[in-house]
């Protein structure tokens, strides 16, 4: 047994060969490793599956004889200090190596065919490996220094990811505040760390809990100091899984590739976050109040990513508030100490997600052929719509993780949630009432996204009741924005889909024209196929090829079946799930007592009411987003509800546009973040550089300037007439005499 | 043992002063054949050099010994105790041999040089020696006489080659420079002349002899100026980007590769070891002036439109970690700031010769003019991005070891208290933020996006294979210190115990 434990280290290893080579090949031998393509992919995908088989036998080891195992080598050694590296195998280990390396091999898989026409195909996967290295480095890692180390690693792959169609503008800025909002994370990730390094002097995980513990017993530490410290190493988890004041980055981050949404940005990298609370849960256990301000930025992100999540038209994006969402839930999990359920919900949700993102990455595979390759019509829900007909095995794997994100019983997510939803009401009240709200927005916009994609009409090809060809570039509005009472006053919600006021719908159409224009140059030298493009009218999306649809149907039988992990099968027996078995030696706060008295009848009455809620908002984003035409039938229950409320419409109105705009805005924080602090940065950047130049510079070329002057005033005096010298020599003389004479008889 | 010692009799270290100023002024011997051949003889000269280095640090200096090896000692002008007196210890070895590789490679670069490339490469061998000599020199006059010797090629080196605005710079940097150097001047000649019986120039001796305190905060004064220009230490720092921003590339490589590292290199040599109570009083100064050094430099950076100037202030913001480590008078900050010193000598090389290459092609040096150009040059573009992570302490490359054990020595230190401590730590680490927003702006604004040039396309080439020789043998090092840091740090671990001896037992 002890055989797989000591060959573990080569975990993250394994897939390190392929950048390596890669990266060489391209450097040195462009075109023979071109030539190679395909051969790269299978062979990432093959050492892939080897961590894979690997990290399942240490699963089932960790399983039957539940045994932390660790190994430790000396990296630097000084007389002062000594750095290490090592690998610490245990339960979390082996579920997130699990987690990563599943998901990585189906988004592998996936983007073979998913990126099979792009230029950047073999530094793709290079990108893609490396991130595999670093993020199985990340879970593997045995002290604090190593976490830092790879979290760094993760986070310039997801760097190298966001900015890999480095011609987008867009991308080029998404991907650098990626980075830049991610080390600032890290800063406080650093600061923790050598915070933890002066309380306790090392940094292996341990040790870190043990004397911790001891000295928190014995009241040996500033309390002040510690919570600052434990806030700052929280830092780095709220930047890396997109927390409140730091989330900013995750929705601009849907730039990269989707296959790298998929597995970066929704199910393993942005869980880093989770994987650092959860590993130094021992350590935040015992402070109070860092519990207590972990769950609080949970339930800040749960409804603010729900929220903000309600009136994307990007799909990408609508999907990327949900992950922040559905993070804030793992968060909050976290914070109220039921560490089982928030690993349960972090397993669940990256397969869901991960589901999705290769879902709407499959759509946005067929709509590219449609309306061109720019992200701001292929992600654009406004033009998608009807693509049932088109697209169907997408539509129902699509539908499966809509379904399992809203939690709808059979389906994965529905368990975890469940057993989150139902720790928070043991824990706080107010927090629960949120949470379970937060659950029916979630079902809403989820379910908004998938209707406004794949039902109704095919909307590039839209046409109106008058019969006129629309413009497709008119901004979705959620409730309508303004234009409401002015179109189609008879017919309300009809316009739901494509209000916007005449003029600023075709000065819109203008501009987004002028893009389109820019982009379809630069796109062309990337893409080798030919371009579609406008001109090819009615032609019509078409289903993904095999390949793709391969690794979204694996998916679907993982978010079908993923939940078993953690569902108590047995009442009489306790602990028959896999997951709370292989999590048992860890610490579990609220259920230590709760695991006793949950029987079915508990389960099936909180069950009951989380479903509820959850079909309550399906219920909602069906009333608001069937689209009209397709079912006429509907049209009179809607009016009847829309004269019902007609006496307070403009309040209504009101109140709808104001959550319109703030989520359109997405909060107005990233404007807030904008003024204030790049604004500031800037502001700073051109004090400095005028202080630099003006003052300290300036006093420098100021004394070049006056011994310039100083030096043509001598050469003025020494100009070569021998009248001003006898002139100057004579004077000095003379006042020589006279001092001397008045010194004389002074004396 | 009769062998060993006539082995050690062998003047190597003479031999790799020497040669490369020598066989430069044989240049102007060599028949006219064109540039071809005077650039393969330079190439050949600093291989060479390279390689005799190697060989005698290989062989004849053992590691573990921390005293000074490889030691000559001819008399040179007997009337003032003047010594030609050469020996490496552990500090010194590794900037040595990163003067050489760093040459080496420059003289690689200095490739398209063509006007006037003979007194080019000659001044090149000449700076050549005269770092390698102030590397090497165990005698405080002849530490100043190489010290001098290297300021004069960079001075011909940025007038006759730079860019628009050269003589401007070059005339800042000899005036900036020579002013630090009379106080250094000043400075040798008062440690030398201080003992009453003789002038004494010896380091060994000096280390051990002790003046009256006021005495030798004035000594440690005026060699920190010569050293805090070099270095530079704001306010002393703007030759610093009007030379970077004028000089060819290859200087450049030079000045932020090895010139820079001169400075700090004397401040531990000097400063340190031959000051070590006014050092001790005057080092949490250094670690205020680092720590603002690093923020101020680092938020000037970003309004920087020439991309030279820019890196220029990201090297002034690095060496606010090297202040930091040697003031922080701990075991572990001095090695980092050892670390850092070849660390930023390889990194800052790099990025000098990536932005030249990349300026030679599109001729334009300020970043609102340019713009997409990894399109036409992913190479460049490849090699500029991994310096620049490598720039800002990513993890697996040289520079995050430095910092990090830079951190290490600030918080082991014994000499300051808790709350000073954590700002420190608070300060420079925002730094870390601050660093990646110039960076990784810069090279978002070179290379993404797009821009359709006037120019046309057949213009621009990707780099060929001298270049991409020249930036792969820089990577490959970086990376290597960053998996392995005791690569660098084995050299001096034991000379750093030596040195921070001094500050406990006296």
């Amino acid at each position: 047994m002890e055989h797989t434990y000591q060959y573990a280290w080569i975990i993250p290893f394994v897939p390190l060969p392929v950048p390596v080579l890669i990266g060489v090949g391209l450097f040195l031998f462009p075109t023979a490793t071109k030539n190679l393509r395909r051969m790269w992919a299978f062979q990432s995908v093959l050492l892939l599956s080897i961590v894979m088989i690997l990290s399942i036998d240490l699963f089932i080891q960790q399983l039957n004889s539940s045994s932390i195992y660790q190994c430790i080598w000396s990296w630097i050694i000084n007389n002062d200090f000594s750095l290490e590296f090592g690998y610490l195998i245990d339960p979390l280990t082996s579920i997130m190596s699990i987690l990563i390396t599943t998901v990585g091999i189906l988004v592998l898989i996936y983007s073979d065919n998913y990126m099979f026409h792009d230029q950047g195909y073999l530094r793709f996967f290079a990108y893609m490996s490396l991130f595999s290295t670093s993020m199985l480095g990340l879970v593997t890692s045995s002290n604090l220094i190593q976490i830092y180390i790879f979290w760094e690693l993760v986070g310039m792959c997801s760097y190298l990811l966001i900015g890999f169609w480095f011609t987008r503008p867009i991308a080029a800025n998404a991907c650098q505040k990626a980075f830049v909002t991610n080390r600032v994370g890290d800063f406080g990730l650093l600061l923790g760390i050598l915070g933890f390094y002066w309380i306790i002097g090392s940094f292996e995980f341990r040790d870190l809990f043990e004397i911790f513990k001891n000295l928190i017993s014995n009241n040996e530490v500033n309390v002040l100091f510690v919570i600052l410290c434990a806030v700052l190493l929280f830092a780095g988890a709220v930047a890396k899984s997109a927390q409140f004041p730091l989330h900013v980055w995750l929705p601009d981050a849907m730039e990269g590739p989707t296959p790298i949404s998929a597995l970066i940005h929704a199910a393993t990298m942005v869980a880093a976050g989770i994987f650092l609370v959860a590993r130094l849960f021992p350590l935040f256990i015992v402070i109070p109040y860092i519990m207590n301000f972990i769950s609080l930025i949970g339930i800040i992100t749960v409804f603010l990513g729900a929220t903000l999540a309600l009136a994307q038209k990007d799909i990408k994006r609508g999907l990327a508030y949900s992950t922040m969402s559905q993070l804030g839930y793992m968060m909050l999990a976290l914070g109220m100490g039921s560490y089982r359920t928030a690993l349960f919900h972090l397993i669940t949700h990256a397969y869901s997600k991960a589901l999705l993102f290769l879902g709407s990455g499959s759509v946005i595979h067929s709509m590219e052929t449609v309306v061109g390759y720019s992200p701001d019509k292929s992600q654009n829900m406004v033009l998608m719509g009807g693509l049932t007909k088109h697209v169907p095995i997408t539509k129902t794997a699509f539908l499966l993780g809509t379904l399992s994100l809203c939690g709808i019983p059979p389906l994965a997510c529905f368990w975890s949630k469940d057993e989150i939803l139902n720790d928070s009401w043991l824990y706080s009240p107010i927090f629960a009432i949120i949470a379970w709200s937060t659950a029916g927005l979630t079902a809403f916009y989820m379910f908004r996204i998938y209707l406004l994609t794949f039902e109704g009409h095919f909307n590039v090809h839209f046409q109106n009741y008058s019969g006129k060809k629309s413009t497709p570039f008119y901004s979705i509005s959620l409730w309508g924005k303004g234009g409401l009472k002015t179109i189609n006053k008879g017919l309300p919600l009809l316009s739901l889909l494509r209000i916007n006021s005449n003029e600023s719908a075709s000065f819109f159409s203008k501009k987004t024209y002028q893009i389109d224009e820019n982009v379809r140059k630069i796109t062309r030298p990337f893409i080798t196929i030919p371009y579609f493009g406008n001109n090819n009218t009615y032609s019509y999306p078409y289903e993904s090829d095999n390949t793709m649809l391969f690794s979204l149907l694996v998916l679907v039988l993982f978010t079908l079946f993923v939940g078993s992990i953690g569902i108590p099968f047995n009442q009489e027996e306790r602990d028959l799930d896999i997951l709370s078995k292989s999590l048992t030696p860890s610490i579990n706060l609220l259920h230590q007592n709760s695991k006793n008295y949950m029987d079915w009848y508990e389960f099936v009455k909180d069950a009951s009411f989380s479903v509820s809620i959850a079909s309550f908002g399906i219920f909602i984003a069906l009333f608001l987003y069937k689209p009209v035409y397709s079912s006429l039938q509907n049209l009179d229950l809607i009016n009847f509800f829309v004269k019902k409320i007609g006496s307070k419409r403009i309040l209504w109105n009101k109140i709808i546009n104001i959550i319109y705009d703030w989520s359109y805005n997405r909060g107005y924080i990233d404007a807030f973040y904008t003024t204030s602090l790049t604004g500031g940065v800037r502001g700073l950047a051109e004090l400095t550089h005028f202080f630099d130049r003006r003052i300290i510079d300036g006093i420098t070329n100021g004394v070049g300037v006056i011994s310039f002057f100083v030096g043509e005033g001598i050469k003025y005096v020494g100009g070569g007439r021998i009248s001003f010298y006898l002139f100057f020599y004579l004077s000095f003389v003379s006042i020589f005499l006279l001092i001397f004479y008045f010194f004389y008889i002074l004396i | 043992m009769y062998l060993a010692f006539t082995t050690n009799f062998f003047p190597w270290l003479t031999i790799i002063v020497v040669l490369p100023i020598f066989a430069g002024s044989l240049i102007f011997f060599l028949p006219h054949r064109g540039n071809r051949s005077i650039r393969w003889y330079t190439l050949c000269i600093c291989i060479l050099e390279l390689l005799l280095m190697t060989y005698t640090f290989c062989y004849h200096f053992q590691l573990d010994d921390p005293l000074i090896q490889l030691v000559e000692n001819y008399q040179w002008i007997k009337f003032f105790d003047f010594h030609w007196r050469l020996g490496i210890d552990g500090l010194s070895i590794g900037p040595i041999l990163l003067t050489g590789f760093i040459t080496t490679l420059a003289t690689l670069a200095a490739w398209p040089v063509t006007r006037d490339s003979r007194l080019f490469h000659f001044l090149m061998l000449a700076m050549y020696s005269g770092q390698i000599g102030s590397f090497a020199s165990r005698d405080l006059l002849l530490f100043f006489i190489m010290w001098e010797l290297e300021l004069i090629p960079v001075y011909l080196l940025l007038s006759m080659w730079g860019g628009k605005k050269r003589l401007y710079s070059a005339t800042k940097f000899i005036l900036y420079t020579a002013g630090g150097s009379v106080f250094l001047l000043m400075g040798v000649l008062g440690v030398g002349l201080y003992s009453f019986n003789e002038p004494t120039l010896n380091f060994e001796t000096l280390a051990n002899q002790s003046y009256p305190v006021a005495l030798e905060i004035i000594f440690y004064i005026g060699f920190f100026i010569a050293f805090a220009v070099k270095l530079p230490i704001i306010p002393l720092h703007t030759w610093l980007p009007d030379t970077h921003g004028e000089a060819h590339y290859s200087t450049c490589m030079l000045l932020a590769g090895i010139l820079l590292k001169m400075g700090a290199y004397g401040l531990v040599r000097i400063n340190m070891e031959l000051l070590p109570h006014a050092h001790s009083i005057f080092s949490p100064w250094l670690i205020i002036v680092g720590t603002m050094q690093i923020i101020y430099a680092a938020s000037t950076s970003p309004s920087q439109h020439n991309l030279k100037k820019r890196i220029a202030y990201s090297s002034v913001s690095h060496m606010g970690f090297i202040i930091i480590g040697i003031s922080s008078i701990t075991d572990t900050g001095l090695n980092g700031a050892i670390l850092q010193i070849i660390s930023h000598g390889f990194i800052g090389a790099a990025l000098f010769f990536l932005a030249g290459t990349s300026y030679d092609r599109i001729r334009l040096a300020y970043l609102d003019e340019v713009g997409g150009i990894a399109i036409l040059m992913p190479k460049i573009f490849t090699m500029f991005s991994s310096f620049s992570m490598a720039s800002l302490a990513l993890p697996g490359m040289s520079g995050f070891v430095a910092e990090l054990i830079i951190f290490f020595g600030i918080i082991t230190s014994q000499k300051y208290l808790l709350m000073p401590k954590i700002l420190i730590i608070f300060v420079m680490a925002i730094g870390m933020i601050l660093t990646p927003i110039y960076l990784l702006s810069m090279s978002r604004q070179m290379f993404y996006g797009y821009k359709l040039f006037n120019v046309p396309n057949s213009y621009f080439f990707d780099s060929g294979p001298r270049e991409l020789f020249v930036s792969i043998s820089i990577l490959l090092p970086v990376i290597g210190i960053g998996i392995y840091p005791d690569l660098v740090l084995s050299l001096s671990v034991d000379r750093v115990e030596v040195i921070l001896s001094n500050f406990f037992y006296r």
